[in-house]
């Protein structure tokens, strides 16, 4: 499965590079009290909640590994996770470009495995699922952003 | 295929099932008419540790004509509401579409309230409930507010419902003279979920200028959808089938659907505008005939 | 009178302990202290396993046991073969047969890793979650082409390739029919997988008696008599210590041919092991990954041709998925290889084909066993040729026919059989001028054009196939005269649903010349006959069906001649008629076969010296060659072309199956293949993703067409007898499904001329319509479509 697309923060790219690499930030963009933590260069460690309408929420273990960095301006996501009714295996690419007015354009390409009893009956839906926690994740970030910024001012 | 091991509870009042999901509730589920809970559970996907069975509340089951229109029990068997000329009348577009959800056997258990709860971005009925602002009432120990179907639809499964709350009943308001509705769908085999569908409801004055439209869609996105936009072409126009066509093609604008197995996003979107150019007409020619009356 | 049954319309047998709840199924079987299975799968398609943790599982009340390869020692054997590869020169074949659970590696999603017995299925399916599995991803063996490629991930290293088999076959010289051609068309076709979906899924259930020292395993397989001995063999018993009942089954298609299943091996083993009675029942869940499927495969083929539309040569190259395991050798491709060349006389043939390992779920026959797959190239390379010749479709077909002069017909190539593609016998022509009669061909086009101005797209599809049946190697049959007067048959075959009760009882009634009612038959249980082999190949009725003739031709003998002795007159003297022996000329000197029966078994004297004790036979029959069936199908769709929907107005069905023995049960067979076949042309397939997981494993995203989507199909019969069997017989139970998906293309494209698309995969959805019409509608703006 592919997810793709672009979003805009209104700040600058130092910033949210940094709040990408921040797990307590990315805890938060994540869906359902996630916990992350780092546990090497560029590596982390946790578990995150998810369910979707009747679907129960349980805990999804969850290890993400970023490669290829060249900040502040692209890194490559490892994702790796399972939970009790599959798993999700691949890799998101991601490149920042500054922008005018002091926003950064984020593009996103995900490439992703999704397997396990998910994948063999939820294939309506893993399409908008995907969507809908990668627009809430994004939203959460700029949310995190204006804070930060607002502090910083 | 066995659900995972839950308590069950089978209360007779909705004080009684208020106060069961005020105990227990996001660890709880409320059974309906269980045509997609229970597979839910057969798979194992959804592991409630307490099913509430609403079957035996009789209260939640009622269909009745009020003052402003139609008022339903949630606990209404689709089946049930498709067959009752209240509806015929009252809700021409529900008796319209409800022929389209599922199949018999489905709608015999299928309950009009479980289905707006279940909030699946593929159901007619949600969408419907939509098209015509309908009200729904939830209910919890601490009391009772009503919600425009507006507000109550989230996202992708979401709903205004908190998880003690109760959809007990539904509020139908009655169509305006020189109203008009038409429902179309597409779907793989009958009974399936749909790959995209449209619900409208119009209305036209006296002078067969259209003062009011609501349009909604299925299946192509997180959840109901009011096609704003395209309701905008319509009203103040003397709709023609360049206005249809327009106002179609703002559908297909207004929309980012998924695509899955069965459907690639751009044909969902070409159905959705397809269908768009199909119900209108119909829904005009209805109101048409209906502001002549 | 002599009664007349073969041929007639006689009621099912079966259906009233069908339809009142009262027919055994193998999931019926109850047994006290029963305990229960639930399999652990692997929900990678490949994968390394570095370890299976079940300790936790085994600490749940309720959990019996909990077994992993290890567990199975000196028990953990990959399948048998079940066709080994046909002698063709050149061949190559890698044997890799389905192991019961899995060690060190899995293959697919869905092979077993762990088995939970258990007091119930409740717990054993909450075991399931206790279990820990250490898996290492591999990359997933899914697309066939890049299977083959240099460094693809092998399914099986030792092979060093993923390819399992090649097979060339040639008939002639295509090279030379190719130089000398007028016009050459050359396309890709895509055939895809889908599932067989019978209504029961597999149930195994099995228990093991410490005193008879015996084991009863009930098995929906359809066969039973293989099943005994693999496992006599394989749990160390003589077979008569084994028995294996196939009660009623809910449907067979081919899958239930394949054997052993590892759940058929492990829950007769589990029974013995812990001395109980052990039950597993597969869930639908399960079967869409557990359970065998078929039909992907890509052809690139191309036809020589004379300009006027005779064909010169064909020649394909074809890639077959096999999934990851092979045990049903290359039945499939083989007869996709000899079926393409159908009712055709095609003087010039060359074929070669490559099977694939993929790290999908392993592929063995269902329901036209890849004879779907050559019929498809071939018709849609008809219909092509006929296009760009400006012949009509039905027209290129009689002109290549095989007359009737031609038979019996060989074309040099081996059939699933071993034996050379043969075709005993074939009269093809009437049945396409029946069909095309019955479809309205003639006014069809008239009517097209004048619906085409209303803004409705209307197409016909019209082809034409063979069907190689009845192939051996042999069944048996034994044919009881009971003292009540009742007769009993018995055969091996196990049957699920097609009407063998009624065919055999009507086979036998006519032979004996007693009421259809008052024979009984008992198949699919080793107990009542131990010799045989099974149901598959459309060979039931015909192989079993001789048989069974074969041994009431036997009783009919000794009636005769015990008649004769027992009523002091020559054997020519003895009338049978009605269930009685007479004299002819003096009815009154008469005796009811019952009471013959008992005379037959006498209490005093002694049996006469050459003569047997009652009025009882066994016979085999075992043909030389299958017997070719053949038919034609037409079709009538409508195709809404904005919303790329296809409604199917008419099916039209004329079918030779030699001759029938109830034209009912033929059109039962003929009516559920449509169905099938229309399934595998709109709505059935497989959708497995790049990393070979299966996007669609249940009947939400699966999508078999209802009674809705199938018209009822108008049906003729035409009766060329087969020459291979006494009663003229050839099989039909595959037949419906064979030439559905070539006539919906044939007729999709009709209905949408003018738009200049071109079908060439099956199955087609609308989707892939809409794809097919933007591309067009792209290509030739002033395409515009009149419906509104």
């Amino acid at each position: 499965m592919i997810v793709e697309g672009e979003y805009t923060f209104s700040g600058p790219r130092d910033v949210v590079w940094e709040l990408l690499q921040d797990p307590e930030v990315l805890s938060k963009a994540m869906p359902g009290a996630a916990r992350l933590a780092l546990v090497g260069d560029g590596a982390y460690e946790g578990s995150i909640r998810v369910g979707v309408g009747p679907v129960t929420a349980a805990e999804w273990k969850l290890a993400v590994t970023l490669q290829d960095r060249d900040p502040p301006a692209h890194y490559v996501m490892q994702v790796d996770s399972k939970g009790p009714i599959g798993f999700t295996r691949g890799s998101a690419s991601v490149d920042l470009a500054e922008t005018d007015g002091g926003c950064t354009l984020m593009r996103y390409r995900a490439d992703l495995q999704v397997g396990g009893k998910v994948a063999g009956i939820g294939q309506r839906l893993i399409d908008q699922v995907a969507k809908m926690m990668t627009h809430r994740g994004l939203d959460a970030l700029s949310n995190e952003l204006r804070a930060r910024l607002a502090e910083e001012a | 295929m066995k659900p995972a091991p839950f308590e069950y509870h089978r209360p007779t009042t909705v004080e009684e099932a208020v106060d069961l999901l005020g105990r227990h509730g996001y660890d709880a589920k409320l059974l309906a008419g269980g045509q997609s809970l229970i597979p839910t559970m057969n798979f194992r996907l959804a592991q409630p540790a307490v099913l509430i069975d609403l079957n035996r509340v009789e209260e939640l089951d009622f269909l009745r004509e009020e003052e402003g229109g139609i008022r339903m029990g949630a606990m209404t068997r689709q089946r049930a509401a498709e067959r009752s000329g209240l509806v015929g009348r009252g809700a021409p577009l529900l008796a319209e579409t409800l022929p389209w959800v599922a199949h018999p056997q489905i709608r015999n258990r299928g309950t009009i309230g479980g289905s707006i709860a279940h909030a699946d971005p593929a159901a007619e009925i949600p969408a419907v409930m939509l098209a015509l602002d309908a009200r729904f009432t939830l209910r919890s120990s601490g009391g009772t507010r009503a919600v425009p179907a507006e507000e109550f639809f989230t996202g992708l499964f979401g709903t205004s419902l908190e998880p003690e709350e109760i959809l007990t009943e539904i509020e139908i308001p009655r169509p305006a003279p020189g109203s008009g509705w038409a429902f179309a769908e597409v779907s793989r085999r009958h009974g399936d979920y749909a790959l995209a569908g449209v619900a409208a409801a119009v209305v036209l004055d006296g002078s067969g200028r259209c003062s009011g439209a609501r349009i909604t869609l299925l299946s192509v996105g997180e959840g109901p959808a009011l096609a704003t936009e395209a309701a905008g072409v319509l009203v103040g126009t003397e709709p023609s089938e360049d206005v249809v066509r327009a106002a179609a093609e703002a559908v297909g604008r207004g929309i980012d659907p998924p695509a899955d197995i069965h459907a690639t996003a751009e044909y969902r979107r070409h159905l959705a505008e397809v269908l768009t150019r199909r119900v209108l007409p119909r829904a005009l020619e209805r109101a048409r005939a209906s502001a002549g009356a | 009178m002599t009664r007349r049954y073969v041929g007639e319309r006689v009621a099912r047998n079966e259906d009233r302990r069908l339809l009142t709840g009262r027919a055994m199924f193998v999931d019926d079987v109850q047994l006290p202290g029963m305990l229960h299975v639930a399999f652990l799968r692997s929900d990678h398609a490949h994968a390394l396993l570095r370890g299976v943790d079940v300790s936790a599982a085994l600490e749940r009340p309720g959990v019996v046991a909990v077994f992993t390869a290890d567990d199975l020692g000196d028990y953990w054997q990959p399948g048998p073969l079940l066709v080994p590869p046909p002698p063709v020169e050149g061949i190559v074949f890698h044997e890799a047969t389905q192991v019961p659970l899995a060690k060190d590696k899995v293959r697919h999603v869905g092979e077993p890793v762990a088995m939970v017995v258990a007091e119930s299925r409740y717990v054993a399916e909450d075991a399931l979650a206790d279990i820990v599995v250490d898996y290492e991803p591999l990359d997933a063996v899914v697309d066939l082409e890049a299977a083959l490629a240099p460094d693809a991930p092998l399914v099986h290293e030792r092979f060093g390739t993923n390819m399992a088999a090649f097979v060339a076959q040639r008939h002639g010289d295509y090279d030379r029919a190719r130089a000398a051609a007028d016009m050459v068309i050359s396309r890709r076709f895509l055939y895809d997988r889908g599932a067989a979906a019978a209504m029961e899924n597999r149930v195994v259930a099995a228990q093991w008696d410490p005193l008879a020292e015996d084991l009863t395993v009930w098995d929906t397989t359809q066969a039973p008599i293989p099943i005994r001995n693999g496992l006599a063999r394989m749990l160390g018993l003589m077979e008569s210590q084994v028995r294996v009942v196939a009660p009623f089954v809910g449907g067979g298609f081919g899958p239930k041919i394949m054997m052993f299943y590892p759940e058929e091996v492990l829950v007769p083993w589990a029974a013995m092991r812990l001395g109980r009675p052990v039950k597993w029942t597969e869930d639908r869940q399960e079967n869409f990954f557990a359970t065998s499927q078929e039909r992907g495969q890509v052809h690139d083929a191309e036809m020589a041709l004379t300009r006027d539309g005779r064909i010169l040569g064909v020649r394909d190259f074809f890639l077959h998925d096999c999934g990851a395991y092979d045990p049903y050798g290359l039945t499939i491709p083989i007869n996709s290889q000899c079926t393409l060349l159908g009712p055709y006389d095609v003087p010039h043939y060359y074929s070669e084909f490559r099977a694939v390992f993929t790290n999908k779920t392993i592929v063995t026959p269902v329901r036209g066993a890849g004879r779907q797959h050559g019929v498809f190239v071939m018709e849609r390379l008809l219909d092509i040729a006929a296009r760009e010749l400006g012949l009509d479709p039905v027209e290129i077909r009689r002109r290549n026919y095989l007359s009737p002069e031609l038979f019996p017909h060989n074309f040099d190539i081996l059939y699933q059989d071993f034996a050379p593609l043969y075709y005993d016998s074939g009269n093809y022509l009437p049945a396409l001028e029946t069909a095309t009669e019955m479809i309205g061909y003639e006014g069809f086009r008239e009517e097209q054009r004048r619906l085409r101005e209303e803004g409705r797209y209307v197409g016909v599809g019209v082809v034409s196939y063979i069907e190689g049946t009845g192939i051996g190697p042999y069944e048996g049959a034994r044919v009881t005269v009971d003292p009540s007067g009742r007769v009993r048959v018995a055969t091996g075959l196990g049957t699920q649903g097609q009407g063998h009760y009624t065919a055999f009882a009507q086979i036998v009634a006519e032979a004996l010349d007693v009421d259809v009612e008052r024979v009984s038959v008992v198949t699919g249980d080793t107990r009542e006959f131990g010799w045989g082999t099974g149901t598959f190949a459309s060979r039931g009725a015909v192989v079993a069906g001789s048989a069974c003739h074969a041994a009431a031709v036997a009783v009919r003998g000794k009636i005769l001649a015990m008649a004769a002795r027992v009523l002091g007159a020559a054997e020519e003297q003895i009338d049978l008629a009605d269930g009685r022996v007479s004299v002819r000329g003096i009815p009154e000197r008469f005796m009811t076969l019952g009471e013959l029966a008992r005379h037959a078994n006498p209490l005093r004297g002694a049996v006469k010296p050459g003569t047997e004790p009652g009025l009882e036979a066994t016979a085999y029959f075992g043909p030389d060659h299958g017997s070719t069936a053949s038919g034609v199908h037409a079709m009538i769709v409508e195709v809404d072309p904005e919303t790329a929907m296809v409604e199917i107005l008419r099916y039209v069905v004329v079918h030779d199956c030699g001759r029938l023995i109830n034209p009912q049960l033929v059109e039962g067979q003929v009516q559920g293949g449509v169905a099938h076949g229309i399934g595998n042309s709109f709505y059935e397939k497989l959708h497995f993703d790049e990393s070979g997981q299966l996007l669609n494993a249940s009947f939400m995203d699966y999508l078999l067409p209802t009674a809705m989507d199938v018209p009822r199909v108008e049906m003729a019969h035409m009766e060329t007898p087969a020459p291979m069997n006494p009663l003229g017989l050839k099989g039909v139970g595959e037949a419906g499904a064979i030439p559905a998906g070539a006539a919906f293309a044939q007729a999709v494209e009709d209905a949408l001329s003018g738009y200049g698309l071109e079908i060439t995969e099956i199955p087609l959805s609308p989707s892939q319509l809409f794809e097919l019409l933007q591309v067009a509608r792209a290509a030739s703006p002033q395409i515009q479509e009149t419906a509104g």
